[in-house]
């Protein structure tokens, strides 16, 4: 399938991520099997690392819940982007494609979208290996999670941003959007001074895209 | 250490405020033609959103300000950038960053 083989870099990519939230969830007192089904229902990357340092400086379920929320606010924005992008055509497969939407298959589709049209099946087989990377990832880390050794020795702290700079680098395709990138970079930063939390990244992201829009109209 | 029984409720609360965080908007949005500005605001999302995203991550890793050269994730990020742009492969550009991770924060930090 054409989506898997579009995929596969974000399994690589998410594979030793989840493994290291797969050996965190075990510290935080999570059993294999939940930090398992965690990944497997929740798909949320920064808001499962979120829930975990929440949890781990005692902070209840319901404060745990909200800085998940906050910090995935931004997929009601992916949402709304690739919505209209599918239409009709994604019908009974849109609960799925909304579920399987990540950072990384937000980018790696609606690039994919603008090169060779929007195509769900595709979309939806991207966003399947995404997860399996994700849970396959996180099986390993909960389950070995005694005899691998400190994550942080590898360079894992810096996978994602890693992955976030190549997926910059990947839709900066015109002079706007390269305009709109600094926009958001300056504002996210200087929200991120005043603003508690990832809201920062919220503001930059909306106020950024508001401002492209207004300039290169 | 947490309860079994908390651990179970963020579990479920999880998968619940995940889901409609992001099915809301696909379920709203596909009914309706989206007006032109909205469209135009919205196809600049993806960058920005990942413009932040690094901005956020590289200049204030952990939440604390690095605003110097001495900063790995900083350094890091340039030759990241040019592995993808030169290849657009992002095994090899999320590889390449997380080696270059190692060297800059054994070099400075």
């Amino acid at each position: 399938m054409r989506g898997v083989r579009l995929g596969f870099p974000i399994l690589l990519g998410y594979a030793p991520v989840g493994a290291t939230f797969g050996v965190l969830a075990r510290k935080t007192g999570f059993s294999p099997l939940q930090a398992v089904l965690c990944s497997a229902t929740a798909l949320a990357g920064a808001g499962q690392f979120i829930a975990l340092s929440v949890l781990a400086a005692g902070g209840g379920v319901l404060a745990v819940l909200a800085a998940t929320t906050v910090v995935n606010l931004r997929y009601v924005l992916f949402g709304a982007t690739v919505a209209p992008m599918y239409g009709r055509a994604a019908g009974a497969l849109r609960p799925l494609l909304a579920f399987t939407l990540t950072d990384e298959t937000f980018a790696v589709n609606t690039t994919d979208a603008r090169t060779s049209g929007a195509d769900p099946v595709s979309a939806l087989g991207v966003g399947a290996i995404a997860w399996v990377g994700w849970v396959g990832g996180t099986a390993l880390g909960a389950l070995a999670s005694a005899s691998i050794p400190d994550p942080t020795r590898f360079g894992a702290e810096f996978a994602m941003p890693a992955m976030f700079t190549a997926l910059l680098v990947g839709q900066i395709e015109s002079r706007s959007h390269a305009a709109a990138a600094a926009i958001a970079g300056v504002l996210a930063l200087a929200s991120a001074a005043v603003l508690p939390g990832t809201w920062g990244i919220t503001v930059g992201a909306v106020v950024g895209a508001a401002i492209a829009a207004w300039w290169f109209r | 250490m947490r309860s079994a029984a908390t651990i179970w409720a963020v579990i479920a609360g999880m998968a619940a405020a995940n889901f409609v965080v992001r099915f809301a908007p696909m379920a709203l949005v596909s009914r309706a033609r989206i007006p032109g500005p909205i469209a135009r605001w919205l196809s600049f999302v993806p960058v920005t959103v990942m413009a932040s995203l690094v901005a956020t991550e590289v200049l204030r890793p952990g939440g604390t300000w690095a605003l110097t050269l001495a900063n790995p994730y900083l350094l890091a990020a340039l030759p990241t950038a040019a592995v993808f742009a030169k290849t657009r492969s992002f095994l090899g550009a999320t590889l390449a960053g997380m080696a270059s991770f190692l060297v800059f924060r054994a070099l400075v930090g």
